[in-house]
């Protein structure tokens, strides 16, 4: 009843496929077929954003996403930003503002951070609360990430410029 | 989570075969962010989920040459919440969107899934009955079309059959009806609210006309509060008026208990909340040649809740 089946998507820019059972979620897809950790479930319910994954070039909870969704869509997790040792601006400001301690959410932060910031270049703390309310830091870091955040957009912006 | 069948089908007409009139256990599936919260804590497990995200005709929102909108039962809030048509037709949905839930459940949450989970802490039903909205619901038998007003059958429980599946909302144009939602959380400012309260009217100068109030979250399901609507029916709004209506609310309102506060409690956040998105949208929508704005009213009034 519960036959696998197989799905294909690009992850981080690159085209591979997969065997899922219907139940699986994309985040158990990416970690336990693809060896990438950087997102990482820690509530499950969609509340704290460390298990952000990009589908289509928009943020999802990894946690409540079915793979079987994912059949045909562009994947990128974290680890599209490797790109030989050049930070995105997004990271370089929160290493800057020393936005994390233990870093277990930084991964979804800087995530929904570029998502932010793609849509708005020129965010205000509105729109910041609004984009980042799904994020939750334990250590709480809070004040530091708002810094990163606007650091991270004037980074942006000169570069566009530029 | 256990295991399930998943069916993809293209067509509504291949939905329905797919769901069964007999069976608790299948289920049709929308972004599935309700159905895996459930899967997760194992409250339902199902044998079969019926997608229909695959059903392209579903995600589209179209602008009526009369006012209105239809918005397809599997379009992401996320799109509804940025369609610059909606915006300018029912500009109290995009409101509402800022503060139901995040940005991740709202890029993959539907429309449909927020009407047929009947869970009634949820934001958009109270606001959609008060936009006098309705579905289009489709069965082997043929089609129907239903009030989101009478789609609540009580806690979690809609009228919807097994094997049925809503295809469209309807929102009937708005012409200068002007509409608030506010809701109170008390916990997190993110937890699920205490208590819901949207309202549309149509305002001539400061006389209000067919107005409709709908408490949802401290009542067992979104519901239309009569007696409210017809002390705001036909009267000029005042202070006295607001305060008149917000009793009426409280009086009539069943509202319950549960960790969000006392059924008693809840009836009292309810007779300031009427008030409140009464005066909300008396202002917020208030044409340029208007008459000036109520008196504030103090701590309340600054308090204010959704955006
Ligand atoms: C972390 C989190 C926070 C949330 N916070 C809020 C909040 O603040 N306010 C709020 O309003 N909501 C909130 N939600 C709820 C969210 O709105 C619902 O999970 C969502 O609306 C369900 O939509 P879905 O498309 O994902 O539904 P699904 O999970 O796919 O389905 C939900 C139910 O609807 C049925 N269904 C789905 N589509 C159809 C259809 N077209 N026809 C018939 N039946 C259908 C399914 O069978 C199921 O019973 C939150 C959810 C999460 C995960
Ligand atoms: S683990 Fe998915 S949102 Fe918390
Ligand atoms: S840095 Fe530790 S949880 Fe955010």
């Amino acid at each position: 009843m519960t036959a696998l089946r197989t799905i294909s998507f690009t992850l981080n820019g690159k085209q591979v496929s997969a065997q899922i059972a219907p139940h699986h979620s994309l985040l158990e897809v990416v970690r336990n077929d693809f060896s990438l950790y950087g997102a990482r479930e820690s509530c499950g319910q969609g509340l704290c954003g460390c298990c952000t994954l990009i589908v289509d070039g928009r943020a999802v909870s990894g946690c409540l996403y079915l793979a079987a969704f994912a059949d045909g869509a562009a994947v990128e997790t974290i680890e599209s930003l490797d790109r030989d040792n050049v930070l995105d601006p997004v990271q370089e400001a929160f290493i800057e503002e020393g936005a994390f301690q233990c870093g277990f959410c930084t991964p979804g932060f800087v995530l929904m951070v570029k998502q932010l910031l793609d849509e708005h270049p020129d965010p205000d703390d509105d729109r910041i609360r609004d984009y980042l309310s799904g994020n939750l830091c334990r250590c709480g870091a809070y004040p530091e990430i708002l810094r990163a955040v606007k650091s991270a957009a004037r980074k942006r912006r000169a570069s566009k410029a530029a | 989570m256990t295991p399930f069948e998943l069916a993809e089908p293209l067509t509504v007409a291949d939905a329905l075969r797919f769901l069964d009139p007999d069976d608790s256990t299948v289920r049709p599936l929308g972004g599935g962010t309700a159905l895996m919260l459930m899967m997760k804590a194992g409250v339902f497990r199902p044998t079969r989920l019926v997608s229909l995200r695959r059903i392209a005709s579903l995600s589209r929102i179209t602008a009526l040459p009369d006012g209105g909108l239809v918005i397809g039962a599997l379009t992401p809030l996320s799109d509804v919440e940025h369609s610059t048509e909606v915006a300018r037709r029912a500009g109290v949905i995009v409101r509402t969107m800022r503060r139901l839930s995040n940005v991740r459940v709202r890029n993959v949450a539907t429309i449909g899934g927020c009407l047929a989970h009947g869970d009634p802490h949820m934001d958009l039903p109270p606001v959609l009955m008060a936009l006098d909205a309705s579905i289009a619901v489709a069965g082997r038998t043929g089609k129907r079309t239903l009030k989101v007003e009478n789609l609540f059958a009580g806690y979690y429980e809609t009228v919807l059959k097994r094997d049925e599946i809503i295809t469209e909302l309807h929102i009937p144009a708005q012409g200068g009806r002007r509409a608030a939602y506010l809701k109170c959380t008390t916990g997190s400012a993110d937890d699920w609210p205490a208590l819901g309260v949207a309202v549309s009217f149509e305002a001539e100068g400061s006389a209000i006309s067919a107005p409709r109030v709908v408490v949802s979250a401290a009542t067992e399901k979104a519901t239309r509060l009569n007696g409210a609507e017809a002390v705001l029916s036909g009267a000029t709004i005042d202070d006295a008026l607001l305060a008149r209506a917000g009793d009426a609310a409280a009086d009539e309102a069943e509202t319950i208990s549960d960790v969000r506060g006392s059924a008693p409690y809840k009836r009292e956040l309810l007779r300031v909340y009427v008030r409140r998105a009464v005066r909300q949208a008396f202002e917020a929508e208030r044409p340029l040649s208007s008459p000036p704005p109520l008196a504030r009213e103090g701590r309340e009034g600054a308090q204010g809740g959704a955006h």
